[in-house]
């Protein structure tokens, strides 16, 4: 039963993705799907293979008289005059194939070639979904090598409906955080198969995954420590390898990096100076980002406390990512939480962390497979995780229907709303 | 034999596709509809939008309307265009007026419907307007 539950867990929540995404799309509860940051992300695409422009300036020229909606992350960079998207290429280049095909169809519908129509709007959409797809595949594999079915079932089933991670996959499949979830579930499959088996293939595949997560979030690269505490024995005696995966890492650098040398004159820039948010290190809203109503990491996501009860309870290997998972979320805590727009702006949840779920995976599974042999915390914990999905997928469809404000929610709009969907 | 199946599938969804029923029912580049004071119902553009009419239409009416002048104070000018082919340049002297334009759409269509692209010359920030677009009136 759980064995079947495993094999065929991806393929029905991809069943049940497009069905929630054609929801959405057909009753009007979100605009089409390149809006807000996934506009952003999006744009390289129509600018360099509809416009044959690499500067910005065609689609800003033809769509909004040369300039942009404040909504885009889109600024000129002062001294050079020319456009700058604050966000980076990745997803982009991995809607690539996604939008060749939503680019085909458009010509031969004789829909209009204008980057931003029917096919376009899917495509980028599913490319969203089905990244997430991918990512739970990659989960999967990576906990079937350690955990019994039933355990990895139940980690699946609670990574998926009991935090953002189903939202990001549908109602938000533009935004990075799909796309970043999958390349870090790989970036960890891909760190325990270098360690079994160092081949050249391998290293490559390392450094552009590691390229790709940089590429897709600037802040990701915190991820790149998990490499050095899974593997910190290896580094020194494998130094070539790794010095062939950061060749294929910079490779994959090289386009943005050339990209903001002819933008700014600099290789690398803050692009997010120019939209005004900036870093206050000194005080950082730790407790906010954690807790608070507004967007709290598991005041949204309860579930995930039962990822901090597995960093005590893990043994053997996934005891071995505790401190990788300990240390890459405290980085990330800290910069998200000293961050001026710390609720990342609109979300279901804090959207920060969705990019990282893969990491957390074993820990989730450590407390499930703790308790599979205790029947009472079995029991306790089997109801914790279920009333834990349930409240999420309430509050994620609430999200969806307007009804939770979609930033700076108090705990008096939370309590007057809890539960209510009209 | 499976793969023929699968080879038959995608034919039979291009078939569909290159001539979809549904393309009536898709437009891009508007916002959601709205109505005026009077209730005229209409949608904003911005620089660019496109919709589709019936292939067996012989003229339609496009009700155009401007709440803002063109640029350096000219009139706001749109550009009409029926399945990538020039129809007519409609000039917005007047703001707050709306304009019914009548323009032919004869010619061979091949498929179900044609698809109008409309382009304007002035796009108003904050939330990037462009020209109001009212209910088109179709002639067979």
């Amino acid at each position: 039963m759980a064995a079947r539950g495993v094999r065929h867990f991806v393929a029905a929540v991809g069943f049940l993705a497009v069905a929630a995404y054609a929801t959405i799309y057909a009753r009007g509860w979100a605009d089409a799907p390149i809006r807000s940051d996934g506009y952003s992300y999006y744009l390289y695409l129509p600018s360099a293979l509809i416009y044959h422009d690499l500067t910005l300036d065609a689609v800003a020229r033809d769509w909004y008289d040369g300039s942009y909606p404040p909504f885009a992350a889109i600024r000129r960079w002062p001294s050079t005059g020319r456009w700058l998207d604050a966000v980076p290429i990745g997803v982009a280049a991995m809607m690539l194939p996604f939008f060749l095909v939503g680019d085909a169809l458009t010509w031969w519908s004789n829909f209009p070639r204008d980057g931003f129509s029917f096919y376009y709007q899917q495509a980028a959409g599913l490319a969203g979904l089905t990244y997430a797809l991918v990512g739970l595949a990659l989960v999967r594999a990576l906990l079937r090598r350690y955990f019994r079915d039933g355990v990895v079932l139940a980690t699946l089933v609670t990574l998926t409906f009991g935090t953002n991670l189903f939202h990001y996959a549908t109602f938000d499949a533009t935004f990075s955080h799909a796309f970043s979830f999958c390349l870090v579930a790989a970036w960890v499959l891909l760190i325990e198969r270098w360690r079994e088996r160092p081949t050249a293939a391998a290293s490559l595949g390392l450094g552009a995954i590691a390229g790709g997560i940089v590429l897709t979030r600037n802040v990701n690269a915190v991820f790149l420590l998990v490499l050095p505490f899974r593997c910190w024995r290896e580094l020194w005696p494998r130094r070539r390898a790794l010095a062939l995966a950061a060749i294929a890492g910079a490779a994959c650098l090289l386009p943005q990096a050339a990209m903001y040398r002819f933008i700014t004159g600099s290789w690398w820039v803050n692009s997010y100076a120019l939209l005004g948010n900036y870093f206050n290190f000194a005080t950082p809203r730790i407790g906010s980002v954690l807790f608070s109503t507004q967007k709290g990491l598991f005041f949204w996501s309860p579930a995930l406390l039962l990822a901090v009860a597995g960093a005590f309870l893990a043994r053997r290997w996934p005891r071995s990512f505790v401190a990788a998972t300990g240390v890459t979320f405290a980085l990330q805590l800290f910069i998200v939480a000293s961050w001026s727009e710390w609720q990342l702006g609109g979300s279901f949840g804090h959207r920060a962390f969705t990019d990282g779920f893969a990491l957390v995976a074993p820990l989730f599974a450590s407390t499930f497979d703790w308790a599979a042999s205790r029947p009472r915390a079995r029991a306790l914990i089997a109801a914790f995780a279920a009333l834990a999905v349930l409240l999420s997928i309430a509050q994620m469809l609430q999200y969806w229907l307007g009804i939770l404000p979609y930033a700076n929610t108090t705990w008096s709009q939370y309590r007057t709303l809890f539960l209510r969907f009209r | 034999m499976k793969r023929i199946a699968w080879l038959a599938l995608v034919a039979a969804a291009l078939v569909a596709l290159r001539d979809p029923v549904w393309a009536g029912r898709v437009s891009s580049g508007f916002r959601s509809w709205e109505e005026d004071p009077p209730g005229t119902p209409f949608r904003w553009t911005a620089g660019r939008a496109s919709f589709f009419v019936p292939a067996d239409a012989t003229a339609m009416t496009l009700p155009l309307r401007t709440e803002f002048s063109g640029p350096n104070g000219a009139p706001t000018e749109v550009e009409i265009r029926s399945d990538d082919r020039y129809l007519a340049t409609v000039r917005l002297p007047d703001r707050h007026v709306w304009t019914r334009t009548r323009l032919p759409l004869g010619g061979r269509a091949g498929r179900r419907y044609r698809r109008i692209d409309v382009r304007v010359n002035r796009v108003v920030p904050p939330f990037m307007l462009g020209v109001m677009v009212g209910e088109v009136e179709l002639t067979r």
